[in-house]
C-alpha cells in the first residue's frame, strides 16, 4: 500500500547564525492512512522543525518528501497553500484561536481561506459537525476568551477537521492542558486515524505516545524507532 | 472565476471580521484621512463649477463646443448664394454682421465707433468718471459736473440671423421676448437688444430709427426685448428676412457674414463652397468651417489653477496616508500571528495581502463617503445662504466630478496606505510564528 506520506533524508539545516547547525540530518519519516505516529525527543532536538517541514510551512533543504505518489519535495508557495488546506490540518500547542470570533467562526476560518468556496448554509453545516465530532457543538456561539483550555483546544482541533484533510499535525496539543484534557483531546485526534486520516503527534508524555500505532524518537537529527 | 469570486467572498469576510474587530482603529483612520479626501472634493468641486460658469459665459459669446463656424467673404452674389443654400436647415444659422447707427440721424453719436456704455463719448477710454493721463488713474472730482455726451444716438453691431442664433449661443433673456424664428417675417423689423445696447435707450432717450451703414433708407425697427449676449459693446439682433423687407440684399456690399453650424450639418458646408465655385468666386475653394472650441479654452484657463489647488489638496492627503499607513503598519504587527494561522490553514499569502489592501481601500472609500456627503450638505447649506443673493449661484448643483475625484482620493489614499502593510502581511513566516 502506498503510504500517506514518505520522507527521505530530509535535513533542514539553520542559518542566519555564524555557523550553520543541521538540525534534522536525513529523516526519514513514512505515515500511512489510519496510523497515529507519536514523535517524542528533548526539547530543541527538532520535533516542531520536522513538523513544520511535513505540514509544508517551510522546506526541506535535502532529501525528498512524497504525498501519496506526488513528489512534493519543491513547491511553489501557491500550490503548498492549496496543499495545506486540503490535505493537511494542524493542532498546535498553543491553541491559536482567534479572539474577536466565535468558536463557529474560528473553524470556519479553514473554509474561509480563498480555497474554493461553500455556501453559507454548507459552511455552516460543515462547521457545525466539525464541533459535534470533537463534542463541542454547544458552544458554537461563544468566543474562545469564554472556553477553558480543553474546549479552545476542541475547537483548534475540529478547525484542523473540518476540510477532513488526508494528515492531522499536532505539535503537543495537551502541553498546556492538565492530564485528564489531554487524554480527552490525544483520544479525540486518536479517533481521526478510524476514518483513514494519518496521524503525527508530537508529545512529552510518554502515555500518549503509547497509544499510537507507532512511536518514534528524534535524536541527534534522526528519527528512530521506539519498541512499545 | 468562480476561484476568483470565491477569493473575494472570502477576502471580504475576512477584512469585514477584522473591521468589525476594530472599529475604534477603522474610525481612526477614517479620520485622519478625512481632511485630505475633503480638501480633494471641495477643490474639485469648486473647480468644476468655476469651469461650468466660465464655460457658459465663454459659449455665450463663441457658442457651444464644437459648433462649426466659418466667415464668409462679403459681397451680396455671395450672401444671395449662402442664403438659398441654408434656407429649410434649422440647424445652420447663416448672419450677417453690419454697423449701424440707431437714433437721431445726422448727430454725433454717444458711442463713436460703437463703444461700450462706460466708455461711451470718451473714445474707448477708461470707464466714465475715471481719468488717466501719464500719471497714472484716478476718479474725476468733477464727475458729476461733466457735460454728458452729445446727440441721441448710438453706434452699435447689428446681427440679421436666418434662424435662431440662441441654438448655438444661449442668450439669457432680460426682459420683453426672444424674436420668434418660426412664423411669417413681420412688416416692421423687430430687434431685441443686448444688455448694453440697452442701457443706452434707458438712459436717453433715443428715438427707434436704425440707419444701417451703406444703406440708403433707414427702418424703424420695434424693440422687443433685451439678452445677456456675453457682449460688452452695444449689439442688436434681427431677423434677416424681416430686414430685407426694408432693403435689398445688394445693399449689404460691406456686411460681413458669418456661418454657425451643428456638427451634424456639416455637408452643408461642401454644398456651398460648391455653388460658390460654380458661381464663379475663386476663392471659396479655401472656405472652411472650423470647430468652435469653447471647451478646450476654458480648460486652458482653468487647468493651472486647478492642478495649484489640487496638488494642496493632495498634499493634505498625504499626511492623511501617512496616518493610516501607520495605523496599519501597527495592525499588521498586532495580527502576525493571525496571517500566520491563517496562511496554515491555506490562506494564499496574495489573499492576506489582498485583505490587508481591501480594509485600507474600504477605509477609504468610507472616507469618500463621508467627505462628499460633507461636501455636498455643504454645497447645498452655502446655497440656501447664496440664493438670496445671486441668481446664477442659486442653482449650483453638486458636480460629479468632484465626486468621482472624491473616490479616487479615497481609492489612492487607501491603496497607499495599504500597500505595505499589505506586503508585509503575506510576509509573515508561519514556521516561526507558530513554534510552540
Ligand atoms: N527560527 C529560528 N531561529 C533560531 N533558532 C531556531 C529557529 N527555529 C528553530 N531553531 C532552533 O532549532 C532547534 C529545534 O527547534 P524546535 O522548535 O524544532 O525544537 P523542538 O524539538 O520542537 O523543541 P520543544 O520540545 O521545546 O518544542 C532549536 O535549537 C531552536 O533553537
Ligand atoms: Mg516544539
Amino acid at each position: 500500500m502506498t503510504p500517506l506520506i514518505q520522507l527521505t533524508g530530509v535535513t533542514k539545516i539553520l542559518k542566519g547564525q555564524k555557523t550553520p547547525r543541521t538540525i534534522l540530518d536525513g529523516v526519514d519519516l513514512t505515515v500511512h492512512s489510519g496510523e497515529g505516529v507519536a514523535v517524542l525527543g528533548r526539547s530543541g532536538s527538532g520535533k516542531s522543525t520536522l513538523l513544520s517541514l511535513v505540514g509544508l510551512f517551510d522546506r526541506a533543504d535535502d532529501g525528498q518528501y512524497l504525498l501519496g505518489e506526488r513528489d512534493i519535495t519543491r513547491l511553489p508557495e501557491r500550490k503548498a497553500a492549496a496543499l495545506r488546506s486540503a490535505e493537511f490540518g494542524f493542532v498546535f500547542q498553543r491553541f491559536f484561536l482567534l479572539k474577536h470570533l466565535t468558536a463557529a467562526q474560528n473553524v470556519a476560518m479553514a473554509l474561509v481561506n480563498g480555497q474554493g468556496w461553500l455556501p453559507r448554509r454548507k459552511r455552516r453545516a460543515k462547521v457545525l459537525s466539525a464541533l459535534d465530532r470533537v463534542g463541542v457543538a454547544h458552544l458554537a456561539k461563544h468566543k474562545p476568551p469564554k472556553l477553558s483550555g480543553g474546549e479552545q483546544q476542541r475547537v483548534a482541533i475540529a478547525r484542523a477537521l473540518v476540510r477532513e484533510p488526508k494528515m492531522l499535525l499536532a505539535d503537543e496539543p495537551t502541553g498546556a492542558l492538565d492530564t485528564e484534557t489531554g487524554n480527552l483531546v490525544i483520544d479525540v485526534l486518536h479517533s481521526a486515524t478510524k476514518d483513514g486520516c494519518g496521524l503525527v503527534l508530537v508529545t512529552h508524555d510518554w502515555e500518549h505516545a503509547s497509544r499510537m500505532e507507532r512511536v518514534l524518537r528524534l535524536e541527534d537529527g534522526q528519527l528512530r524507532e521506539v519498541a512499545v | 472565476m468562480i476561484r476568483l469570486s470565491g477569493r473575494l467572498r472570502s477576502a471580504l469576510i475576512i477584512g469585514g471580521q477584522g473591521m468589525r474587530a476594530r472599529k475604534l482603529r477603522t474610525f481612526l483612520s477614517i479620520l485622519s484621512l478625512f481632511l485630505g479626501v475633503l480638501a480633494v472634493v471641495v477643490v474639485q468641486a469648486g473647480a468644476e463649477t468655476a469651469r461650468a460658469a466660465a464655460l457658459s459665459n465663454v459659449e455665450l459669446s463663441m457658442g457651444k463646443d464644437g459648433t462649426l463656424e466659418t466667415f464668409l467673404p462679403g459681397g451680396s452674389k455671395t450672401i444671395e448664394i449662402a442664403l438659398d443654400t441654408v434656407k429649410d436647415r434649422p440647424n445652420v444659422v447663416l448672419s450677417l454682421d453690419m454697423q449701424a447707427t440707431v437714433g437721431e440721424p445726422g448727430v454725433t453719436t454717444l458711442n463713436p465707433g460703437g463703444a461700450p456704455f462706460e466708455h461711451a463719448g470718451r473714445g474707448g477710454g477708461p470707464p466714465a468718471g475715471i481719468i488717466c493721463d501719464f500719471q497714472g488713474c484716478w476718479e474725476d472730482p468733477n464727475a458729476a459736473a461733466r457735460p454728458k455726451p452729445q446727440g441721441k444716438a448710438v453706434e452699435m453691431r447689428v446681427m440679421a440671423m436666418s434662424a435662431d442664433v440662441r441654438q448655438f449661443r444661449e442668450f439669457r433673456l432680460i426682459s420683453g421676448e426672444w424674436l420668434n424664428f418660426s412664423g411669417s417675417p413681420g412688416l416692421s423689423p423687430r430687434i431685441v437688444l443686448n444688455k448694453d445696447a440697452a442701457k443706452f435707450f434707458s438712459t436717453y432717450q433715443i428715438p427707434a430709427e436704425m440707419q444701417i451703414s451703406g444703406a440708403t433708407a433707414n427702418l424703424t425697427p420695434r424693440i422687443v426685448g433685451v439678452v445677456d449676449d456675453g457682449m460688452m459693446e452695444p449689439r442688436a439682433y434681427l431677423r434677416m428676412d424681416e430686414l430685407f423687407n426694408w432693403l435689398q440684399p445688394g445693399a449689404l456690399a460691406n456686411a460681413s457674414a458669418q456661418m454657425l453650424l451643428a456638427p451634424e450639418a456639416a455637408d452643408v458646408m461642401q454644398i456651398l463652397k460648391t455653388r460658390l465655385v460654380a458661381a464663379g468666386d475663386k476663392h471659396a475653394e479655401g472656405l472652411n468651417a472650423h470647430p468652435v472650441q469653447s471647451a478646450e479654452m476654458v480648460e486652458d484657463q482653468l487647468s493651472l489653477l486647478r492642478w495649484v489647488f489640487l496638488g494642496m489638496a493632495g498634499l493634505v492627503l498625504l499626511i492623511g496616508v501617512a496616518g493610516i499607513l501607520n495605523v496599519g503598519l501597527a495592525t499588521v504587527g498586532e495580527r502576525i500571528e493571525e496571517f500566520a494561522l491563517r496562511r496554515a490553514v491555506g490562506t494564499p499569502r496574495t489573499l492576506l495581502a489582498g485583505i490587508v489592501l481591501a480594509e485600507t481601500l474600504l477605509t477609504g472609500l468610507l472616507t469618500a463617503a463621508a467627505a462628499i456627503g460633507c461636501a455636498a450638505l455643504g454645497l447645498r447649506f452655502a446655497r440656501g445662504f447664496l440664493a438670496g443673493q445671486s441668481a446664477s449661484l442659486a442653482d449650483i448643483s453638486f458636480p460629479w466630478q468632484a465626486g468621482v475625484a472624491g473616490i479616487i482620493a479615497g481609492l489612492i489614499a487607501g491603496l497607499l496606505g495599504g500597500l505595505i502593510p499589505a506586503i508585509r502581511a503575506a510576509r509573515i513566516p508561519i514556521a516561526t510564528v507558530m513554534r510552540a
